[in-house]
C-alpha cells in the first residue's frame, strides 16, 4: 500500500545535509547525498532519538548522541552502538517537492 | 525566546484555569485555593520528557495527546441498577461480600452504601465531594497535602487541580471492617479526560480492605483517567488497597498513589494491570513508624500494543520497617511493560528488611519488558535484595505437563497462570482472584487464536 | 597473608597528596582544552592529517555535549579542567626524585610487597625502562609470534593501516562527553594486535611496555584479537598510583575476533583526588569469548561501566567487577553486556565494599535485542556495608525484546555479620583481622581469577583498609 506524502521543498534540503520532517504523523529525515534525497526513519536503532539532530558525512547518517551510523538511502547500520537498520522510505521529487511514501 | 508566548505545555482549550473556576465555582474557599495553586504548578512543571529518567521509556509525545481531550461532562446515571451497563453489573455480582460499595459512572458517583453497622461505628464511605462539606476538617488536612500533593509532578497537579470524582474512606480507631470494600466504576465517554481521586484514611488500629475496579468498553479516540490515590494507615492499622484496570483499547491509564504506613502498620497493596492501551502507575509506598511493614504486589498481562510502565518506590525512613515487593507480568502480542522500582533505605532507619521483584514472561517474538530494580541503601544493618527475570514460557514446566498427556496450548496456559497465580495467592481476596483470572484466561484465550 | 606483620596506622583513606616542585622549565600546552592544544598535541606527535582532523572533530563534540547529571557528583569538574594541562610531552614531565615522595606511600609499597623497580613507576619517579631486562626475553617471543605491543602512539606510525580500520570503531567519539574529550586529546596508552591462531600464556602487562609512558592521564588503548587468537592483557596494580594530576579519562577499545578468547584486567587505586572517567568496549564476534576483570580501589569519583557488545553467534561476555569505596570516594561502576546475535551468553559478577562515609553504585544494562535468540545473562552485585553511614546504590538496565531469552538479575546488601565475627573472636583472632578475613572472603570469587601476585597485594591492600574501622 503506497502512500506518497509531501514533505518538504526540495531546496530545503541541500546537498550534504539533513532535515527532518513529518509524513503523516511518521518522523523522517532526508538525507540529500551529493543531489541525490533519501528518506529514514528519523528515530536511531540505539536510543530512538531524531537521526535529524545529527550529521550527513558522505553518505552516512551519524546521530549526535552516540555515534550511530547508518548508510543514508538504505539505513543499514554502519558503526556502533547501532546493532540494527533503521528503516528507510522511497523518496520521489516531482516539481521541487520531496514526496516519501511510509507505506 | 518564542516560548513566552506558547501557552505552557499540557493547558488545552478544556484543561484550563477557567476549567478550575468553573469546577470550583460551589466549592469551600480552601480548596479553591488548593486547586489553584495546583494549577500554577501544573502550568510550571514542564510535561515530562524521555531525558528524565523515570519517563525513559514512555514517551508521552507518542502515547499522549491532551489537546482534543474534553471534561467529562456527562449527566450521573440514577441510583438504580437496572439501568446500568451490563458489564458494571456483571463485575459486581462477580464480587463476594462486601462492607459496602461505591459506584461510579462517568465521573460520577451514583450509588454509595454501607452497612448500617458500620455507619454507627463512624464508618465512612461516600463521594469525596460530598465529603468535601460533610467532612470537611478531615477533608481538608489529607487531601492532596502530605501523600500526593499537586509537587508530585505534572499530573499529580493536574488531577489536583481539576478532579470531580472521588472516593472517601474513612475507619474510626479500632474499628475493623471483616470484607471488603468495593468500588466499581464505568467509563463510555471516548475523548474524555476523567480525573478521580481515592483518600483512604484508617485510623490506629483499625482495618479494612479497599477494592477499586474499572471498567469499560473499548474507546474510538483516546480517553484519558486519572487517579490520585492517598492511603494513610495509622499507627497499627492494616490496610489493603486493591486496583484493578480493565480499561479497553484507547484508554489512558494513569495513577499516582502514595501510602503512608505509621508504627507498626501493616499497608499493603495490590495493582492488577489488564486492559486500557497505555498503563502508566506510579507507587510510593513511605514507612514512616518504626514496625511498619508494606507488601506491594502487581500483576499485569499484556496483548496486542498496550504498554505499561510501573514505577515504584519503597522508602524506608524508619528503623525497623519492612517492604516486600513482586511485580509479575506476561507479555503477548507486541505489548511492551516497563518496571522501575527503588528502595531508598534513609540514613539512620536499621534493621531494614526490603525485597523487591520484578518477573516477566514474554509470549511472543515481539513483545519487550524493561526492568530496573534500584537500590539506594544508607544504613549499614539491613537486609535487602533485588531480583529481576524475564524469560519465556518455562520449557521444563510445558513438556513435563505435556508428558503428562496436555496439548501444548493447554500446558502453556497452566504455566502463565501458574506464574501469575503467586501474586494473587499472595492477597486472597474473594472475588478478586477469580474474576482476575478469569480475565487472564481470556486473554490466553486470544493468544492461542 | 602477610603473616605476623605489624601494621602502623596507616590508612589509605587518609594520605595526603602534592609534591612541591620547584619550577624546572618544561615544555606543556596551556592550560585547559582548545584548539591549539589540540594542535599542538597531533604536531609533537607528528600525526597524519586524518588524526589531527579526528582530534578537532573531536573537540567540537566534546564541546557541544553537555556534563552529564547522572553517576557521581562532577559539579567541581568544569573547575578541575579549566585548570589542567591537557597536554605534557613526556620527556617534559616534572620530575621528582624518589626522596620526594611521602615517608606513607613507601610505606604501602613496602607493606604491599611492591618490588623495587616497579614502586619507583608508580611514585612517578622511575624510568620505565628499569624494568625492561626482566621482560626482555617475553617481547622477544612474541615479536617472534607477529603480536604487536606498542604504545599507541607507535601504533599510529608503524602500523597505519591496522589502526586506522580499528580505530574509533569500538567507541565513536560521540559515545559520550569524555569519550570525546579522550578523542581530541589522547597521549599514551597501547596498541595490540594479536594474529590469527596464536596462543599467549603470559599476560601481556603495560609494565612491560617500554616505551614512552606507562599510562597518561588521556591514555587510549587499542586491542586486536584476531580469529582464535588467546590472550590476557593486565594494566594497572593494587598500589596506589601516585600522581599529582587529578583527572584520568581513558578510552579502551577491544576487537575479539571470531573464536578469539581474550581477558583485559585492569586493577586501580588512584590517589582520592582524582576524577577517574574511563569508556572501555569491546565486541565479540561468532564463537569469541570476553572477559573483563575490573578493580576499583581509589580515586574520588569512577566512572567505568566495561562493556561487551556480542555481535555473533554464540558469542560470550563476562565482566567481574570489584570496588571499594573509603571516605570521600565514590565508585560508580559495573557493566554493559548487549546480545545482538542468537546464542549469546554474558555474566556481570560486581562486589563493593563501602567503608566509613564511602559510597559504591553498581551501574548496569543487559539488553537483548530481537533476533538474539537463546540469549542467557545473569547478573549478580553484592554489596557489603562496613559502617553505617556508608552508602551503596544499584541501578541495572534490563532491556529485553527477544522473548526466548532468559535474564536474570539479583543483587543483595549486607553488613559484616556480628555472627561471623564473633565466631572469629571468639578464637581469638583480633576483631581488625577477623573484618578483613571476613572482606576477603567477600571479595574470593574475584580475587581468585586475579593472578597470584595480584590477588595477593589485594588480600594486603584490604588487611590495610580496615585498620581503624572497627570503632
Amino acid at each position: 500500500m503506497s502512500n506518497w506524502t509531501r514533505v518538504a521543498a526540495a531546496d530545503d534540503c541541500p546537498a550534504g545535509q539533513l532535515l527532518g520532517v513529518d509524513a503523516e504523523g511518521v518522523p523522517v529525515v532526508l538525507a540529500n547525498v551529493d543531489g541525490t534525497i533519501c528518506a529514514l526513519r528519523d528515530e536511531c536503532s540505539h536510543e530512538e532519538y531524531a537521526l535529524s539532530d545529527g550529521d550527513l558525512e558522505g553518505d552516512e547518517v551519524v546521530c549526535v548522541y552516540h555515534g550511530a551510523r547508518f548508510e543514508a538511502c538504505s539505513g543499514a547500520n554502519k558503526a556502533l552502538p547501532a546493532v540494527r537498520p533503521v528503516k528507510s522510505y522511497p523518496v520521489e521529487v516531482r516539481d521541487g517537492d520531496v514526496y516519501v511514501d511510509v507505506g | 525566546m518564542a516560548q513566552a508566548t506558547l501557552a505552557p505545555e499540557g493547558v488545552t482549550q478544556a484543561l484550563s484555569a477557567e476549567a478550575v473556576e468553573r469546577i470550583s465555582a460551589d466549592e469551600p474557599t480552601w480548596l479553591q485555593e488548593r486547586r489553584r495553586h495546583a494549577w500554577s504548578v501544573y502550568e510550571t512543571t514542564p510535561m515530562p520528557t524521555t531525558k528524565l529518567e523515570e519517563w525513559r521509556y514512555t514517551d508521552l509525545k507518542k502515547k499522549l495527546d491532551l489537546a482534543p481531550l474534553r471534561l467529562s461532562e456527562g449527566t450521573a446515571a440514577p441510583d438504580d441498577p437496572a439501568q446500568w451497563p451490563e458489564r458494571l453489573r456483571e463485575a459486581m455480582d462477580e464480587d463476594r461480600e462486601a462492607s459496602g460499595h461505591i459506584v461510579v459512572i462517568d465521573g460520577h458517583v451514583v450509588h454509595a452504601d454501607i452497612s448500617a453497622d458500620l455507619a454507627k461505628q463512624g464508618v465512612v464511605l461516600g463521594s469525596l465531594q460530598d465529603a468535601v462539606e460533610q467532612h470537611a476538617a478531615l477533608v481538608e488536612e489529607h487531601l492532596a497535602t502530605e501523600a500526593v500533593p499537586a509537587e508530585e509532578g505534572k499530573f499529580a497537579a493536574l488531577n489536583a487541580a481539576l478532579w470531580t470524582d472521588g472516593v472517601l474512606l474513612y475507619v474510626p480507631k479500632g474499628v475493623q471492617l471483616e470484607a471488603p470494600v468495593r468500588i466499581t466504576r464505568w467509563l463510555t465517554e471516548s475523548g474524555a479526560a476523567y480525573l478521580s481521586r481515592v483518600l483512604i484514611v484508617a485510623e490506629q488500629h483499625s482495618q479494612v480492605s479497599y477494592v477499586d475496579e474499572v471498567l469499560s468498553d473499548d474507546f474510538e479516540s483516546q480517553t484519558f483517567t486519572s487517579t490520585a490515590v492517598e492511603v494513610i494507615a495509622k499507627d497499627g492499622a492494616q490496610v489493603q488497597y486493591v486496583a484493578v484496570q480493565r480499561l479497553g483499547k484507547g484508554a489512558f491509564y494513569q495513577s499516582v498513589q502514595r501510602t503512608l504506613a505509621g508504627r507498626d502498620a501493616t499497608l499493603d497493596t495490590l495493582n492488577v494491570a489488564l486492559g486500557a492501551s497505555v498503563t502508566r502507575v506510579d507507587l510510593n509506598a513511605r514507612l514512616l513508624g518504626p514496625g511498619a511493614n508494606s507488601d506491594m504486589l502487581g500483576l499485569y498481562f499484556g496483548d496486542g500494543s498496550q504498554h505499561f510502565d510501573f514505577n515504584t518506590s519503597q522508602d524506608h525512613i524508619k528503623p525497623n520497617t519492612a517492604s516486600d515487593l513482586l511485580y509479575k507480568g506476561a507479555l503477548d502480542g507486541s505489548s511492551r511493560a516497563v518496571f522501575r522500582g527503588i528502595i531508598r533505605v534513609y540514613p539512620g532507619a536499621q534493621k531494614t528488611d526490603a525485597y523487591q521483584t520484578n518477573r516477566n514472561l514474554l509470549l511472543s517474538p515481539h513483545a519487550r519488558a524493561d526492568s530496573l530494580p534500584n537500590l539506594e541503601i544508607e544504613a549499614d544493618d539491613v537486609k535487602c535484595s533485588h531480583g529481576a527475570t524475564v524469560g519465556e514460557l518455562d520449557s521444563e514446566a510445558k513438556f513435563y505437563l505435556m508428558s503428562r498427556g496436555l496439548n501444548r496450548t493447554q500446558a502453556e496456559r497452566l504455566v502463565v497462570m501458574g506464574f501469575l497465580g503467586e501474586v494473587l495467592a499472595k492477597l486472597p481476596l474473594g472475588g478478586v482472584v477469580e474474576k482476575v483470572s478469569r480475565v487472564i484466561e481470556q486473554k490466553l484465550a486470544q493468544h492461542e487464536g | 597473608m602477610p603473616q605476623n606483620e605489624t601494621i602502623q596506622d596507616l590508612d589509605l583513606d587518609e594520605y595526603k597528596y602534592g609534591f612541591v616542585t620547584e619550577g624546572k622549565p618544561v615544555f606543556r600546552a596551556e592550560k585547559g582544552l582548545s584548539e591549539e592544544v589540540v594542535r599542538q598535541i597531533s604536531a609533537h606527535k607528528e600525526e597524519p592529517e586524518w588524526m589531527l582532523d579526528f582530534r578537532l572533530k573531536a573537540l567540537k563534540v566534546y564541546e557541544s555535549k553537555p556534563m552529564p547529571t547522572w553517576g557521581g557528583d562532577l559539579s567541581d569538574l568544569e573547575k578541575v579542567l579549566s585548570e589542567i594541562y591537557f597536554y605534557v610531552r613526556p620527556q617534559d614531565r616534572m620530575q621528582h626524585s624518589w626522596d620526594d615522595v611521602p615517608e606513607e606511600i613507601k610505606d604501602t609499597f613496602e607493606k604491599l610487597g611492591i618490588p623495587e623497580a616497579e614502586r619507583k613507576i608508580l611514585a612517578g619517579v622511575g624510568a620505565q625502562y628499569e624494568s625492561e631486562m626482566v621482560y626482555h626475553s617475553l617481547r622477544e617471543e612474541w615479536s617472534n609470534q607477529g603480536v604487536i605491543f606498542d604504545s599507541i602512539e607507535d601504533g599510529l606510525k608503524n602500523h597505519p593501516e591496522l589502526f586506522r580500520e580499528h580505530f574509533g570503531t569500538v567507541i565513536p567519539t560521540h559515545d559520550n562527553k569524555f569519550a570525546a574529550m579522550n578523542s581530541a586529546v589522547w597521549s599514551g596508552g597501547s596498541f595490540v594486535y594479536i594474529p590469527k591462531g596464536v596462543s599467549l600464556n603470559t599476560p601481556l602487562q603495560a609494565y612491560f611496555r617500554v616505551n614512552q609512558e606507562r599510562m597518561g592521564q588521556f591514555e587510549r588503548t587499542l586491542i586486536i584479537v584476531d580469529e582464535g587468537a588467546h590472550a590476557h592483557y593486565i594494566e594497572g596494580c593494587t598500589a596506589p598510583v601516585y600522581s599529582t594530576e587529578s583527572f584520568h579519562s581513558g578510552v579502551i577499545e577491544i576487537i575479539v575476533k571470531k573464536n578469539a578468547r581474550f581477558r583485559y584486567t585492569t586493577i586501580q587505586n588512584w590517589s582520592n583526588n582524582m576524577y577517574n572517567l574511563v569508556t572501555q568496549r569491546a565486541t565479540v564476534a561468532e564463537g569469541g569469548h570476553m572477559e573483563w576483570l575490573d578493580g576499583n580501589l581509589g580515586s574520588k569519583l569512577t566512572m567505568k561501566y566495561p562493556s561487551c557488545y556480542l555481535m555473533g553467534e554464540g558469542a560470550h561476555g563476562e565482566i567481574l567487577s570489584i570496588a571499594y569505596s573509603g571516605d570521600g570516594q565514590h565508585q560508580d561502576t559495573g557493566g554493559k553486556v548487549v546480545h545482538v546475535a542468537p546464542y549469546t551468553t554474558s555474566s556481570i559478577v560486581s562486589k563493593s565494599i563501602s567503608k566509613g562515609h564511602g559510597r559504591s553504585t553498581y551501574r548496569g544494562l543487559c539488553k537483548v535485542y530481537e533476533g538474539a535468540h537463546h540469549a542467557r545473562s545473569n547478573v549478580e552485585c553484592d554489596a557489603l556495608l562496613i559502617n553505617d553511614t556508608s552508602r551503596t546504590d544499584t541501578y541495572p538496565y534490563i532491556e529485553i525484546e527477544e522473548n526466548d531469552a532468559n535474564v536474570g538479575h539479583e543483587a543483595s546488601v549486607s553488613k559484616i555479620g556480628e555472627e561471623q565475627l564473633f565466631y572469629l573472636t571468639s578464637r581469638g583472632i583480633p576483631e581488625e583481622e577477623a573484618m578483613a578475613m571476613i572482606v576477603r572472603g567477600f571479595i574470593e570469587p574475584i580475587a581468585k581469577e586475579l593472578p597470584l601476585e595480584y590477588a595477593v597485594e589485594l588480600n594486603r591492600l584490604i588487611e590495610l583498609e580496615m585498620e581503624g574501622s572497627v570503632g
